[in-house]
């Protein structure tokens, strides 16, 4: 029964979790630029997570520690230092982005500029931190965060020719633009799949205290959740393909992105924009901020749990409290939550070879995984991944220089 | 018998105290050498300028002058001999009172002199 139960909670956070402003925006833009032709590498992004959350969730549930343990165990404190380093620096610009994400709702809901809110929303934030539960920042944002169904709801009132959708889910080369068009593939990928995520996901199972027994409903969430969260981001092409390509708008702003959803639902579609960016955002930020401090947390081996007093776990308690308020401050002075966004999801997609390599090496370990090490067609699509984010290494920075204007 | 290979095996690990409360990670083994005897394993390390040699000299570097800083003359090394591992698995569990470790002296003070003073963060369990 309790299983069951985590399935569902799976598929909500799925749902309610996959959407942010690194989706929501690079989607939107893909859509506003490219019509659906974009839309295969939503499909890719999308695969490649859902196989990278199973691994890490199998990876905690066999060796009953997290990802960051095993890769500090395995590859020793010198190697560990690297990816620390590029997952701490990615994760804060993007930890950033999404609270510029909540601001930039609150700005369009109240008319007040956006730099007001960082602080009070890192506030908020913070006191859930200091006061909750595990169990109340996952499930509650998830929760909350159904409110992004609304994409759903506008890309089916928009009436798209479904044939055209279908058939942008094969890859094809741009017509016009092709730097800006492989600049937002990057963004795209970079926004689907986040080296946070591992950290964050292998952590929560611990703190759920997953077990073997768990592998199945690992499978079940990491498919279904990742299903429906791609099919939203799709559904959020689609109404910027609608709505923004045929008036040659760009998605350069959240007015811009709202109007995807305002054109076909009216006054209620741009406050559930507003409702869903709020939601999504501040959800994406409590999982940052904590898994920033999980990794520093468990790579020298501080006590951490969200389910402790933080005078058990000190140092935890405070990596994240001064996390949270650095990265509000850099929106505070100012910093474009937008511009933030799609420097940071490119900067992710570059980062991805540094957690995604170590990882392919746990899961072919029978010293960690035993009888439960990877078979051979998440091998398959764990070795094309790694291929694609070695060409994102390579590809991210001169496209940000070409493409990012 | 159980064949333990220090590096792969212990060196790195998750350290539990006796209250299986986490105290940081096993940054060295320290072998002892007598003279016409075989080498045994005599302590643990853990933290402090152990683990900044570790990392490189540019880690080594910064704590000197995060100590010159808060005048501190601590090592924050701490010896944990090999009689007292009652365990060696996932984790090593040892059977020492965390309050008596140099390496955790950071995770003590910010307890007592931040964390406990900002409302609910001593509080009941969550």
């Amino acid at each position: 029964m309790r299983k069951w139960f985590e399935v569902a909670l799976g598929l909500v956070t799925g749902i309610g979790g996959f959407l942010e402003i690194g989706s929501i925006a690079t989607a939107s833009q893909a859509g506003a630029e490219f019509g659906f032709q974009l839309a295969w590498v939503l499909v890719v992004g999308t695969l490649g997570l859902a196989f990278l959350m199973e691994m890490t969730g199998r990876l905690a549930a066999v060796g009953k520690r997290t990802y960051t343990d095993q890769l500090r165990e395995r590859f020793g404190l010198r190697f560990f230092l690297l990816p620390l380093m590029v997952v701490l620096v990615v994760s804060f610009l993007v930890l950033a982005s999404e609270i510029g994400g909540v601001s930039l709702a609150l700005e369009m809901a109240t008319g007040i500029r956006y730099q007001w809110f960082a602080i009070p929303v890192a506030l908020v934030g913070w006191i859930l931190l200091w006061r909750g539960s595990f169990a109340v920042v996952e499930q509650g944002t998830a929760v909350l965060g159904l409110v992004s169904l609304v994409f759903l709801v506008a890309a089916v009132t928009l009436h798209p020719h479904w044939a055209d959708v279908g058939a942008a889910l094969r890859p094809s080369r741009p017509v016009h633009d092709r730097a800006r068009y492989w600049y937002l593939a990057v963004s795209i990928l970079g926004a689907s799949i986040s080296p946070y995520l591992f950290v964050f996901y292998s952590s929560g199972a611990i703190e759920d205290g997953w077990t073997p027994e768990y592998i199945g409903v690992n499978r079940a969430t990491s498919a279904l959740g990742n299903l429906f969260g791609g099919g939203l981001a799709i559904a959020a092409l689609v109404a910027a393909a609608m709505v923004l390509a045929p008036a040659h708008i760009k998605a350069d702003s959240v007015e811009h992105i709202s109007r995807g959803l305002s054109s076909p639902l009216g006054r209620a579609g741009t406050m559930l924009f507003i409702a869903t960016l709020c939601v999504t955002c501040f959800g994406a930020t409590m999982e940052i901020v904590l898994s920033v401090a999980y990794m520093l947390a468990q790579g020298f081996g501080w006590a951490w749990s969200e389910n402790l007093k933080p005078a058990k776990d000190a140092r935890f308690s405070v990596a994240y409290s001064v996390i949270i308020v650095a990265a509000a401050l850099l929106i505070a002075i100012g910093a474009d939550p937008l511009v933030l966004t799609n420097i940071s999801m490119v900067a992710t997609a570059a980062s991805l070879p540094l957690t995604v390599v170590p990882l392919g090496a746990l899961m072919n370990d029978a010293d960690v995984m035993m009888k439960y090490t990877n078979g051979w067609i998440s091998n398959i699509v764990l070795a094309a991944l790694i291929v694609i984010s070695l060409v994102l290494f390579v590809v991210a920075l001169p496209l940000q220089l070409l493409g990012g204007g | 018998m159980r064949r333990l290979l220090l590096v792969h095996d212990v060196l790195d690990l998750q350290l539990l105290d006796r209250h299986e409360d986490k105290i940081g990670r096993v940054d060295a083994l320290v072998l002892e050498v007598h003279a016409g005897q075989p080498l045994r394993v005599k302590s643990i390390l853990v933290g402090g300028s152990v683990r900044q040699e570790r990392l490189g000299r540019p880690a080594v570097w910064l704590a000197a002058m995060l100590r010159r800083i808060t005048r501190s003359r601590a090592s924050g090394v701490s010896e944990i001999s090999f009689d007292k591992v009652r365990r060696i698995a996932d984790v090593v569990a040892v059977d020492v009172e965390a309050e008596t470790l140099e390496s955790e002296h950071v995770e003590r003070w910010l307890s007592e002199h931040v964390v406990r003073r900002i409302p609910g963060g001593e509080g009941e369990r969550k």
